[in-house]
C-alpha cells in the first residue's frame, strides 16, 4: 500500500519550509525537505537476498500509524525502571512515542561540560555542533525509512562529551512505545571528544500493545581521536506488533576505540543496518551482538565493519538463537577499502536453531580491496550438540535444564561484553524467560533428535 | 551395592559392537577393563551411562538390583553412577565452578548454600592439588588434555558416586598429571566407591592397583583375573591374549 499524501502531511508537521526558518537553521530545514521528497518518492521497500530470505512490509499498515505526543512524566513508567534497574545514572533521556517525557543530567556531568538533551533542543541551542555531525554518515537517500526518520523525527537524543573528559556514570537514552497505532521517528546523535571516555546505552522498549506500531530510528556515534566509548543497544519491543526499521552508524577516529554491544530480544519485525567504521589510523572496533527470536518474530540484521584507513583493527562476534516460528537472518560484512593496508579484522557469526519451524541464516562475507591485511570470518548454523547434552545429563542435570544452561552459556560470551552488571542481568533474565516460554517446543525438538 | 552388566549386546548405527558382556562391579572394589583400541571398551562405558547413540538390543544393566537399561543418563547419575569421559565435551560460557554447583545440586533435594558449596569445592580443589583459578574457567574450553582429566576427577571427587567408570582417563596425560589423576582415584577409592578403570595401557595400573582385571577383545570379555593378569599383559601384549583366545576357539 503506498503511503498517502495525507499521512505524509500529518507526519511532516515538523518539516518547516526553509523560507520560514531562521538563518541558523536553513540547512536543517533544507535537509528535512530533501528527506521528505525522498520519502514521498520511494515505494515501500522489500529486502530480498539469494536463497529463501525476504523481509517484506506487506503486513504493515503504515497509513494507519501516526506519531503520538505525550506529556512529561515525573515518575518513569514501570517498563523503563524495570529495564534500567538500580544502575547509577549519569544522564537519562526518555522518549515515549513522539515526545521527550523525561530528561535528567547529573550535576557531575554538567560540570564536566557534557551536554545531554533531546536532539530537537540541541538543534536550537547548539546548531553549529549539530550541523557538523548530524547525518554525516546517514543519508536520507538510502531508502524510504532513512528518509522518513530524517524528515519526521521528533525528540531524539543528543550527547556531546567534550575533549579530555572521563565520564564515570552511564549516559542513557530510552525510546518507548506504549500504544498501538503509533509511529515513532527518532534520531540519536552522539559525539565523544578527543581522549574522552564514556559509556552510552540506548534502550528500545515496547509495552504489550494491541495493533501495530513503528519505530524508525537513526543513530550516529562519532568517537573523536583517542576516545574510548562503550556503547550498548538493548532492544526489547515486547510481544506486540512493533516494527523497527533503523540504521545505526559508528565512526571511530584516529587511535579511538569503540566497544559496541547490540542486543535484540524482541520485536515483530526488525530490519536494522549496523555499520561500524574505523575511519582513521589506529582506530579499533569491537562489535559483539546477540539476538534471540521467538513466536512470529522476524529479524533481519545487516552489519558491516568498514575499514577506511590502514592500521585499524576489528573483532566482531554475533550470536543468535531461534525458537517458535521465528525467522532470523544475520549478514555480516567486513569491508576493507583501497589504501587501508595493515588492517586486521575478524568476524564470526553463530546461529542456533531451537525449534523445528524456525528458519534462519547467518552469512559472513568479505570485501577486501587492498593487500597486506588480515581479514577472516567464520560462521556456524546449527543445533544444540547432543554430545554436550549427554555430558551434562551424565552429571545428573535433567535434559531440559541442560538445554537451558547450554543456551545461556552460548550467549554468555556476548553478555560478558556488556559493561554493566545490571544490564547483563537484564539480558540473562530475558534469555531465561524466552527459553522457559519455549520449553515444550525445545524439548520436543531436542527429544526428536535424541 | 553394585553395577551388574548381564549379557549386554549393543549396537551403534546398525553395527553390533558388544556381543554379550557380563561384568559386576561392587562398591569398594577397583576393576580394570583392558583391551586394544576398537575392542568395545568405550562403547561399554557410554552404554553404562546411557548415551542415546548406543542401542541396547539384548541384556540388562542393573544398578543396586534395579533395572537401569532404559533409564535416562541423568537418572543414572542421580542414582550414583559416574562416567569420567575420554573426550569430555566443552561447555562454553559455563565455568567449572558453576557447572559443579549445578551437578552437585542436581542430586540434592535442597540446593547447597553458596557458602557451603564454596568451602566444599575448595576442599576438593586442595585435595587434588588444582590451581584455584582453574574453577573460574569455562568448562573444558581451551583445556589441555591433562586439564580435562583434572576437571573430570574434580567432578568425580565432588559428586561422590557409588560406582565410577573412568574411560581412558590416563590417556594423554604426562607423568605428573597421571600422578594427580591416580592419586585422586586412590584418595576417592574406598569402601564407599567402586570403580571400573578402562584403559588401553597398563601405565595407570602402576599407580592404581585393581583387585580385578577384565580383558576385552572384539566386544567380548575374554579373560578375567586378578592383578597378575595385568602384569601378564604388560609382559606379552594383546597379541598374546588374542592368540590364546583364538587357540581356545580352535580347540
Amino acid at each position: 500500500m503506498p503511503a498517502s499524501v495525507a499521512s505524509g502531511e500529518q507526519r511532516s508537521r515538523n518539516v518547516v519550509p526553509a523560507s520560514t526558518a531562521p538563518d541558523t537553521l536553513i540547512w536543517f530545514a533544507e535537509l528535512r525537505a530533501q528527506a521528505l521528497k525522498v520519502y514521498e518518492r520511494e515505494p515501500l521497500p522489500n529486502w530480498r537476498r539469494s536463497g529463501f530470505w525476504t523481509t517484506s512490509l506487506r503486513k504493515l499498515d503504515l497509513d494507519a500509524l501516526a506519531p503520538r505526543e505525550h506529556e512529561p512524566v515525573s515518575e518513569l513508567p514501570a517498563l523503563v525502571t524495570g529495564a534500567l534497574g538500580e544502575q547509577e545514572v549519569g544522564a537519562l533521556i526518555v522518549q515515549s512515542g513522539a515526545s521527550t517525557v523525561c530528561t535528567s543530567v547529573h550535576p557531575e556531568l554538567a560540570e564536566q561540560g557534557v551536554i545531554v538533551c533531546p536532539l530537537d533542543v540541541a538543534v536550537q541551542e547548539h546548531p553549529e555542533l549539530v550541523r557538523e555531525y548530524y547525518m554525516r554518515r546517514i543519508s536520507p537517500d538510502e531508502g524510504k525509512f532513512s528518509a522518513a526518520t530524517a524528515a519526521f523525527w521528533t525528540g531524539g537524543a543528543f550527547v556531546h562529551v567534550p575533549a579530555n573528559v572521563q565520564v564515570d556514570k552511564p549516559i542513557q537514552s530510552v525510546y518507548l512505545i506504549e500504544e498501538g497505532g503509533t509511529a515513532q521517528y527518532v534520531h540519536t546523535l552522539a559525539i565523544v571528544g578527543e581522549q574522552s571516555e564514556c559509556s552510552i546505552r540506548e534502550y528500545c522498549l515496547g509495552a504489550p500493545i494491541t495493533g501495530q506500531a513503528l519505530h524508525a530510528g537513526g543513530f550516529e556515534l562519532y568517537a573523536r581521536p583517542g576516545a574510548n566509548v562503550k556503547l550498548a543497544h538493548f532492544h526489547d519491543w515486547g510481544p506486540g506488533e512493533i516494527y523497527d526499521i533503523s540504521t545505526k552508524r559508528v565512526e571511530i577516529a584516529r587511535d579511538a576505540r569503540v566497544d559496541w554491544v547490540p542486543v535484540h530480544l524482541g520485536g515483530r519485525l526488525i530490519k536494522q543496518t549496523l555499520d561500524i567504521v574505523t575511519a582513521e589510523k589506529g582506530s579499533d572496533m569491537r562489535h559483539t551482538g546477540l539476538y534471540f527470536t521467538e513466536g512470529e518474530e522476524h529479524l533481519d540484521l545487516f552489519t558491516s565493519d568498514r575499514h577506511e584507513a590502514g592500521y585499524t583493527t576489528g573483532d566482531t562476534v554475533w550470536k543468535g538463537a531461534l525458537t517458535g516460528n521465528s525467522r532470523a537472518s544475520y549478514e555480516g560484512l567486513i569491508h576493507i577499502v583501497p589504501n587501508a593496508q595493515e588492517s586486521h579484522t575478524y568476524l564470526q557469526t553463530h546461529q542456533m536453531l531451537l525449534s523445528q519451524k524456525a528458519r534462519g541464516d547467518a552469512i559472513p562475507s568479505l570485501i577486501v580491496e587492498t593487500d597486506s591485511v588480515s581479514a577472516s570470518h567464520g560462521g556456524t548454523v546449527g543445533e544444540l550438540d547432543e554430545e554436550q547434552i549427554f555430558y551434562m545429563t551424565s552429571r545428573g542435570i535433567p535434559r531440559s535444564e541442560a538445554v537451558r544452561i547450554l543456551v545461556e552459556g552460548y550467549f554468555e560470551e556476548v553478555v560478558q561484553r556488556l559493561d554493566d552488571e545490571g544490564l547483563q542481568e537484564l539480558v540473562r533474565r530475558r534469555i531465561a524467560r524466552k527459553l522457559a516460554d519455549a520449553e515444550d517446543q525445545v524439548a520436543e525438538f531436542i527429544g526428536e533428535r535424541a | 551395592m553394585s553395577l551388574e552388566i548381564q549379557n549386554l549386546h549393543v549396537r551403534i548405527e546398525e553395527r553390533e559392537i558388544l556381543h554379550g558382556v557380563d561384568l559386576k562391579v561392587s562398591k569398594g572394589q577397583t576393576h580394570a577393563l583392558m583391551g586394544p583400541n576398537g575392542s568395545g571398551k568405550s562403547t561399554l562405558a557410554n552404554t553404562i551411562m546411557g548415551n542415546p547413540n548406543y542401542e541396547v538390543t539384548e541384556g540388562k544393566i542393573l544398578f543396586n538390583g534395579e533395572d537401569f537399561t532404559e533409564a535416562d543418563p541423568d537418572e543414572r547419575a542421580r542414582a550414583g553412577l559416574f562416567l569420567a569421559f575420554q573426550y569430555p565435551a566443552t561447555i562454553p560460557g559455563v565455568s567449572v565452578a558453576n557447572f559443579l554447583r549445578l551437578a552437585v545440586n542436581a542430586r540434592r533435594e535442597e540446593p547447597m548454600k553458596v557458602k557451603d558449596f564454596g568451602k566444599y569445592m575448595r576442599e576438593n580443589v586442595d585435595l587434588l592439588k588444582i590451581d584455584p583459578s582453574f574453577v573460574s574457567r569455562y568448562l573444558n574450553e581451551g583445556f589441555s588434555g591433562g586439564e580435562k582429566k583434572r576437571a573430570e576427577i574434580l567432578q568425580l571427587a565432588m559428586l561422590k558416586p557409588e560406582i565410577a567408570v573412568l574411560d581412558e582417563t590416563d590417556s594423554g596425560l604426562d607423568i605428573d598429571a597421571l600422578r594427580i589423576v591416580s592419586d585422586g582415584v586412590n584418595a576417592l577409592s574406598g569402601p564407599g566407591m567402586g570403580s571400573l578403570i578402562i584403559t588401553h595401557y597398563t601405565r595407570i595400573l602402576n599407580y592404581v592397583r585393581p583387585g580385578f582385571v577384565h580383558i576385552m577383545l572384539d566386544g567380548r570379555i575374554v579373560r578375567e583375573g586378578g592383578p597378575e593378569l595385568a602384569d601378564k599383559l604388560e609382559e606379552h601384549g594383546y597379541d598374546f591374549i588374542r592368540e590364546e583366545v583364538d587357540g581356545d576357539d580352535a580347540g
